[in-house]
């Protein structure tokens, strides 16, 4: 009997430990995380299945909460007003970063994961999302920008686009263009900061320094809108249909062949293939020309900081789960594949598994990341201060207005915004 | 006799002119809707290429998109439709009760403050909601209403353009119905209720429209405040599709589409208020 | 007999609440507690605020008039500019069309009566976004958008509508007008009903013809419903904000339609500079005031109401 007991105790202790191993390893974490880019969501899902697939991790579970693109910021500034309601991750939009690198800091720093690997990284990005040499945000891509030949008009015109060196050398192959086909060259926004922006940046200007001194007015600025008005004025460069180039129109436009290139960064290789199916195979990406009196071979533009909340309860898990997806090989593998971002880890540009076909190569039917390449080892940083939402609502609404639809005088334009920006700044 | 006829014939004239201007206002006012309906029937693509157009082409138009509403995100469209709907119910009902006793107390006494108030209304009416919104949410933060319908419904419950609405139209009910109800020896409150409250049903026909239609289509401050996916309601929810990075115009088109239907419906309903409860019975006689 | 009744009623209506003079108290009451709450606690904040600077969380500053004087931007003035050319348009077109519109429905002279109604009204039920999306393409910038495709048909010139203010306008004017014409006849029609038939048929009698009778019946008995959509559309007009957003889809209102609530969200939301916000916000606040206390003023808003 006695022996009955003792036999059914011990089985008793031992499902009791078991159970509470198995309890314990079936309590998965909850994690929240807002943010307004459903591709993100993809990308997150993806990799929150792989890591849960691996037993020595912690399994976890994420709420994703989408919402639209301005609120969600306006949802954030609440919540951190209120001190409560705080996700656990959250997605912050480029422009609006420094807005939450003030003097209270939420974010969590991520040194730990950036420094070991800091020499595979593109480090420009990350220096948009730091603040006294802590790295707050991840992004997940380098949003090199590029210029979208559409090869074929081109072709049909006797333009080779490779040739297309400078500049200058741009500017001459639009006025051949414009002449064989009545057709401008290519576009320039006028209520966004997509066309002027780069090509600043990549000629070596920018609108503030890091002590918020306002370099708008300053000579390298004039000249590049100079330039982009000699070409407004000759008709190879027109003001984009709709205004900017996220627009129904210009999509509809530009996909039955309305202009033949445009500037834009990476990432707006999937807006091709998701608005513009017609140009299947006609669409080519090149290095953007360069300047014949100095400046970059590219610029960074846009993005979206991926950052975690240092109040959460799982701080730590947090920030490791979000260094799986954006500093690792895999990770980064993972990012091209679902969203078509230029990921910001150097090594996985030769990887093989970087090369197998999807709906990017397949449409434009060539190897962009050699083309990427190129121009990865010479990529400016823009200045993020807090005041660069100011500048950039000043460079929307009036610069680009003011340059590319009035045709205003660029020097007066540019002195005039400066004086109002330095105006906004204490 | 000939002088009827000539009536008779201009009023004809007249009939078939503004039977003619309605209908032109009639098309302007349905073209985007009937642009809204043909682009649900296309993929989201077919509307980038070919920008505006009501044509229909038999190759690409299905009710496809619909289907991909039911499930989409698993079929979150449903809770957005269930949100929308409740919170809708819980304004426009405290709304309408709270705005007509007030409206009605403004119009029909004359009393100390009575003109403090009327200009405190005109004031806040005027008020952009915009400007309140970060104390407003604090407020709600600290009593806990935050992520649920009530803290969406306080800030409406009870709306200054709805209280000068009723108190304008209450202005138009002679006074002496009131001496005669006190004369028959009801309080006052039973006369709002038995007499009045007849009268003012054009007026609540009129304000549950509106503040169905309002609240149907508020977006800013629910979104602040509910927090989790299921309880979002129809705009926020579309909201979401259309983002400067990618727009889910698959989604959308059928989504306005269905959302409409429930505030026809309601409108269908209340507006035969219009027809009954007309000036029948005033003291007049 | 007749005394006693009287007594006893006037006994009666000395109690507590139900005491003529008592009850519009009893009745404006709920109206009372949701103002403190609602408006005051936070209208009071939002002034505190505007003589602010708010850094992230709750670090205030105060730095008097300093918002103020931050507000001398061309951004402010184009957009105070746009603003006040819309509302201007506003109030015109929307009161005048819709009570044409209502007064012909509510003579009865239109078949169908009902029906247009309902369809009228269809506009303010459908989702803004939608409509936003419809109106911009229809008023592009290409000469291959349908208001230009219709322009050259009548030989004239393709407009790049959203790109310049006065076009801009016309087409903010013509959503708006969409919009909420059918909520306009609505309001009109409840008050044409309300308005006796015997005073028209007196009218008559007395020999007006069609336009006198609705200038000298019609347009009184309207007065009280009148002045309320004008003084909404005032409303409205001034803080137009969400068909701008729809229109040029940047959440703050874009370019050329940009209006001072459109500023405001910029300056709040993308800057994060809630100090400068709240003093749009007043600045606002009291630019709509002083134009409705004139426009009620002018429409003797204030003189004892008699039937």
């Amino acid at each position: 009997m006695k022996k009955i007991v003792a036999l059914l105790l011990a089985l008793t202790l031992v499902l009791c430990s078991v159970s509470a191993v198995v309890a314990e390893a079936a309590e998965p974490v909850k994690l929240t995380f807002w943010t307004f880019q459903d591709l993100h969501i993809n990308l997150y899902q993806a990799m929150l299945d792989k890591w849960n697939a691996d037993p020595a991790r912690t399994p976890l579970e994420i709420d994703f909460q989408p919402y639209p693109f301005e609120d969600m910021h306006t949802m954030l500034n609440m919540a951190i007003d209120a001190g409560e309601g705080l996700p656990d991750i959250v997605d912050i939009e480029i422009g609006k970063f420094a807005n939450y690198l003030g003097d209270n800091i939420v974010l969590a720093p991520m040194n730990e994961y950036v420094e070991p690997i800091a020499d595979h990284l593109v480090m420009a990005r990350l220096n948009n999302y730091a603040k006294d040499g802590k790295y707050y945000g991840i992004d997940h891509h380098i949003g090199a920008t590029v210029m979208f030949y559409n090869a074929k008009l081109l072709e049909d015109a006797g333009i080779d686009y490779t040739a297309i060196q400078t500049w200058d050398d741009f500017h001459e192959a639009g006025k051949v263009f414009l002449e064989k086909t009545g057709k401008p060259m290519i576009t320039f926004e006028t209520t966004d900061c997509w066309s002027l922006y780069p090509m600043v940046n990549q000629h070596g200007g920018d609108w503030l320094t890091a002590d918020n001194q306002v370099r708008m007015d300053e000579e390298v600025v004039i000249n590049t809108m100079k330039f982009m008005q000699e070409m407004l004025n000759d008709g190879t460069a027109i003001p984009t249909p709709g205004g900017m180039s996220h627009m129904e129109e210009y999509y509809g436009w530009m996909d039955q062949g309305g202009c033949a290139a445009i500037c834009m960064p990476f990432w707006y290789l999937d807006r091709f293939v998701n608005f513009m199916p017609d140009l299947a195979g006609c669409m080519k990406i090149a290095p953007m020309p360069t300047w014949a009196d100095g400046g970059h071979k590219s610029a960074q533009m846009g993005g979206t900081g991926t950052a975690v909340i240092a109040s959460s309860p799982n701080v730590e898990l947090a920030k490791e789960f979000v260094a799986y997806v954006g500093l690792t090989v895999d990770g980064c593998i993972t990012t091209w594949k679902t969203c078509g971002y230029d990921p910001i880890l150097k090594d996985v540009y030769g990887t093989p598994e970087m090369q197998e076909t999807n709906k990017f190569f397949e449409f434009y039917g060539q190897d962009l990341f050699a083309v990427l390449q190129t121009v990865l080892d010479d990529i400016p940083d823009t200045c993020l201060t807090a005041y660069y939402p100011a500048a950039t609502d000043i460079v929307k609404s009036q610069m680009a207005y003011r340059l590319i639809e009035l045709k205003e005088d660029p020097e007066t334009i540019a002195k005039e915004c400066a004086e109002e920006l330095r105006g906004q700044i204490e | 006799m000939a002088k009827n006829r000539i009536n008779a014939r201009k009023r004809g004239m007249l009939s078939v002119l503004a039977t003619l201007l309605m209908i032109l206002f009639a098309i302007f006012a349905m073209i985007p809707f009937a642009f809204m309906f043909m682009s649900s029937l296309k993929p989201g693509t077919e509307m980038m290429r070919f920008g505006l157009t009501l044509k229909y082409d038999p190759e690409v138009s299905s009710f496809a998109n619909y289907a991909a509403l039911n499930t989409y995100n698993d079929g979150i469209y449903w809770s957005w439709y269930r949100s929308s709907a409740i919170i809708m119910v819980l304004q426009t009902v405290l709304g309408l009760f709270f705005s007509s006793i007030v409206g009605y107390g403004l119009a029909m006494y004359e009393f100390k403050g009575r003109n403090l108030i009327m200009s405190l209304i005109l004031i806040l009416m005027m008020l952009p909601f915009e400007i309140l919104l970060l104390p407003m949410y604090r407020m709600m933060t600290a009593a806990k209403l935050i992520n649920n319908y009530i803290g969406v419904v306080i800030p409406y419950l009870v709306p200054p353009f709805m209280v000068f609405f009723f108190r304008q139209y209450c202005q138009g009910i002679p006074r002496e119905l009131l001496e005669a109800g006190r004369i028959d020896g009801c309080t006052d409150y039973g006369i709002f209720y038995r007499i009045m409250l007849p009268i003012l049903i054009p007026a609540f026909g009129a304000m549950t429209i509106l503040s169905c239609m309002n609240s149907w289509n508020n977006l800013m401050w629910p979104m602040i405040v509910l927090r989790d996916n299921k309880l979002h309601t129809i705009p926020i929810g579309m909201g979401c599709t259309i983002t400067p990075y990618k727009s889910a115009y698959d989604v959308l088109m059928p989504g306005a589409v269905m959302a409409v239907v429930p505030i026809i419906v309601i409108y269908l309903c209340a507006q035969k208020t219009f027809i009954t409860g007309l000036t029948s019975g005033s003291v007049k006689g | 007999m007749q005394k006693k009744i009287t007594a006893g009623i006037h006994r009666r209506k000395l109690h507590g609440l139900t005491d003529p003079r008592v009850v519009p108290y009893v009745l404006v009451t709920p109206f009372l507690i949701f103002f403190a709450v609602v408006y005051l606690y936070p209208l009071i904040s939002t002034i505190i605020m505007s003589f602010q600077k708010i850094s992230s969380g709750r670090n205030t500053t105060f730095i008097g008039f300093k918002n103020y004087a931050r507000l001398n931007t061309r951004d402010f003035w184009m957009a105070l500019q746009t603003t006040g050319r819309y509302a201007v348009w506003d109030v015109i077109v929307l009161t005048i069309v819709p009570l044409l519109i209502a007064t012909v429905l509510n003579s009865g002279l239109a078949k169908g009566t009902n029906f247009f109604k309902s369809l009228f009204f269809i506009p303010s039920l459908t989702s803004i976004i939608v409509a936003g999306i419809v109106f911009r393409l229809a008023f592009g910038t290409l000469e291959t958008a349908t208001a230009n495709r219709v322009l050259t048909f009548f030989g004239m010139e393709p407009v790049k509508w959203l790109s310049y203010a006065g076009p801009a306008n016309f087409v903010l004017i013509l959503l708006t007008l969409w919009r909420w014409n059918g909520v306009n006849i609505v309001y009109y029609l409840s008050g044409l009903q309300s308005i006796p038939k015997d005073q028209y048929e007196a009218a008559q009698i007395d020999g007006a013809n069609a336009i006198q009778s609705f200038l000298h019946v019609t347009l009184p008995g309207l007065k009280p419903v009148l002045i309320y959509v004008i003084t909404i559309t005032v409303l409205g007009g001034f803080s137009m904000f969400t068909e701008s957003v729809a229109l040029w889809q940047q959440k703050n209102g874009g370019g050329v339609g940009r209006t001072i609530v459109g500023y405001m969200y910029m300056v709040g939301f993308d800057r994060n500079d809630f100090g400068m916000a709240s003093a749009i916000g007043i600045v606002l606040l009291l630019l709509v005031l002083v134009v409705n206390l004139i426009q009620l003023i002018l429409m003797g808003f204030f003189k004892k109401e008699d039937q």
